[in-house]
C-alpha cells in the first residue's frame, strides 16, 4: 500500500508546500502578536469582545495562527506585529546549545523545525541566530538518531527482537524527526527481514488480514 | 530499493559448479553458458547455480574467499583500519547468505563462515554510523565511500540522504533568501 502512495512532504524552508498536509497542520499553530492598527468588526473572531460590530483596538495582544499572521504581515503597512514564541527565544536557544538531546521537541511544538523556518518570514533582528539554532538542533538530533540506531542495533543483535515498541524513544521527537526515524527503522527492518529469509515469503496483504473472513465471504457471494 | 532487489543483482555474480549431467552450450541473452559435463567445473551465475543445486544436478564449489582463514584476516583488517577496507566480493553478504542457505553441505565450516561474515558486517555498519555521525556534525557537503557494498549503502542510504536533505534546507535558511519574496505584492 505505502509503496504506491506518495504524499506531499513538508517544505521546510521559507515557503511551505501548498498541498502538504503536514505544512497545513504546522501553519495552524498560534503565534503571539500585537495589533498595530484597529481591526474593525473582528473582535468576535479574535476573542476580544462579544458584539459583531466591535473592533479590535490598536495595541491589543493577539494569538493568531501562523497562516493568518503571514498573510497580514507586511514590512510597510503595519497591521500586526509578531513576537517570537518563547521556545525560539534567547533563553531556550541557550538550552539548545548546551545539549539538544535532552529537549522534548514534541512537547515544544510538534513541528519545531518547520515552524521555526517559517518564522524567518517575519523580519526579525534575531533571524540568523534562530536559523543557526534550528540547524544545530538538527545536527544534534541526527547524532541522536545514530545513537538510537546504534542502541537499537546492539539490542537487536543481543535480544533478536526488533519488532518491539519504540514509543518511548519516539515520544520526544518532533514530526520531522519521526519521519526520519521511521525511514531509518525501515531500512534496518527490511535488511533483517531479508537476512532471515522472510522477504522471499509471500504473505497476505495487511489489508486482507484486517478484513474479517465473514466479510470476505459476503464479497465473494 | 529493497534488500531483495539488491539480492537480485547479486545473483548475477559468477560461481563455479560441478554438474552431474551433460548439456551443450546454452545461449542466453546475457551471455553463453556451458558446455556442461559431469564432474567438470564450469562457471555459471548464482541464480542458475542455486536452481541446479535445488534440483540436485550439481555440487557447488565455494568461492575462493569463502574460507575461514581468509575471512578472519579480513575481519581483523576491518577492525584495525579507520576507513572501509576492500571486500572480497561486492556482494559478500548476499553471496554468503544465498550459498550458505542453499548449499551449506558443499561449504566447509559453514557456521564459522556465517559468524565471521556477520562480524565483518557489524563492524562495517558500526563504522558507517560513526562516520555518518561525524559527517553530519562537521556539516560536510560531500564524502567518499569507496569500498562500501551496495547492501550496506542500501540499508542506511534512505535515512542518510533524507537527513542530509533536511539539513541542506535548514542551512539554506541561514542565507537571507533571494527567492523568498516571490509572492510579495
Amino acid at each position: 500500500m505505502s509503496d504506491s502512495y506518495f504524499p506531499v512532504g513538508p517544505g521546510l524552508g521559507m515557503e511551505e508546500n501548498f498541498l502538504s498536509l503536514d505544512d497545513i497542520l504546522m501553519s495552524q499553530e498560534k503565534l503571539p502578536g500585537r495589533a498595530e492598527s484597529a481591526l474593525p468588526r473582528l473582535a468576535v473572531l479574535l476573542g476580544q469582545g462579544a458584539g459583531s460590530a466591535e473592533s479590535v483596538p490598536e495595541g491589543s495582544k493577539l494569538e493568531i495562527p501562523l497562516w493568518l499572521a503571514k498573510g497580514l504581515h507586511d514590512s510597510k503597512r503595519r497591521i500586526i506585529s509578531v513576537e517570537l514564541p518563547k521556545i525560539y527565544k534567547e533563553a531556550w536557544r541557550t538550552v539548545f546549545s548546551a545539549d539538544a538531546n535532552v529537549v522534548d521537541l514534541h512537547k515544544m511544538g510538534p513541528y519545531y523545525y518547520g515552524f521555526g523556518s517559517q518564522l524567518l518570514n517575519f523580519e526579525n533582528p534575531e533571524n540568523p541566530e534562530i536559523a543557526q539554532t534550528i540547524l544545530q538542533a538538527m545536527t544534534l538530533v541526527c547524532f541522536l538518531q545514530t545513537f538510537i540506531a546504534r542502541f537499537r542495533r546492539i539490542m537487536d543483535s543481543s535480544q533478536n527482537a526488533y519488532n518491539e515498541d519504540t514509543s518511548a524513544l519516539v515520544a520526544r521527537l518532533d514530526e520531522l524527526e519521526r519521519a526520519l526515524f521511521q525511514v531509518g527503522q525501515k531500512g534496518l527492518n527490511d535488511f533483517q527481514c531479508w537476512e532471515k529469509g522472510q522477504a522471499s515469503q509471500i504473505t497476505a496483504s495487511s489489508l486482507v488480514q484486517n478484513y474479517g473472513k465473514r466479510k470476505l465471504a459476503e464479497v465473494d457471494g | 530499493m529493497e534488500p531483495a532487489e539488491v539480492e537480485f543483482l547479486a545473483e548475477k555474480e559468477l560461481v563455479t559448479i560441478v554438474p552431474n549431467f551433460s548439456l551443450d552450450r546454452i545461449h542466453l541473452i546475457g551471455g553463453d553458458l556451458g558446455p556442461f559435463n559431469p564432474g567438470l567445473p564450469v562457471e555459471v551465475p548464482v541464480w542458475l547455480a542455486i536452481n541446479l543445486k535445488q534440483r540436485q544436478k550439481c555440487r557447488l564449489v565455494p568461492p575462493e574467499w569463502m574460507d575461514v582463514g581468509k575471512l578472519e584476516e579480513i575481519r581483523d583488517q576491518e577492525r584495525k583500519e579507520d576507513t572501509f577496507t576492500p571486500m572480497p566480493s561486492p556482494y559478500y553478504m548476499e553471496l554468503t547468505k544465498l550459498l550458505l542457505n542453499y548449499a551449506s553441505d558443499n561449504i566447509p565450516r559453514a557456521d564459522e563462515i556465517r559468524t565471521l561474515v556477520k562480524d565483518t558486517w557489524d563492524t562495517r555498519m558500526a563504522k558507517l554510523r560513526l562516520s555518518a555521525d561525524s559527517f553530519v556534525r562537521q556539516q560536510e557537503a560531500h564524502a567518499k565511500l569507496d569500498n562500501l557494498t551496495l547492501m550496506e549503502i542500501n540499508t542506511t542510504g534512505t535515512f542518510l540522504t533524507q537527513a542530509l536533505d533536511h539539513m541542506y534546507k535548514l542551512r539554506a535558511n541561514l542565507q537571507p533568501g533571494e527567492s523568498s519574496h516571490s509572492q510579495d505584492f
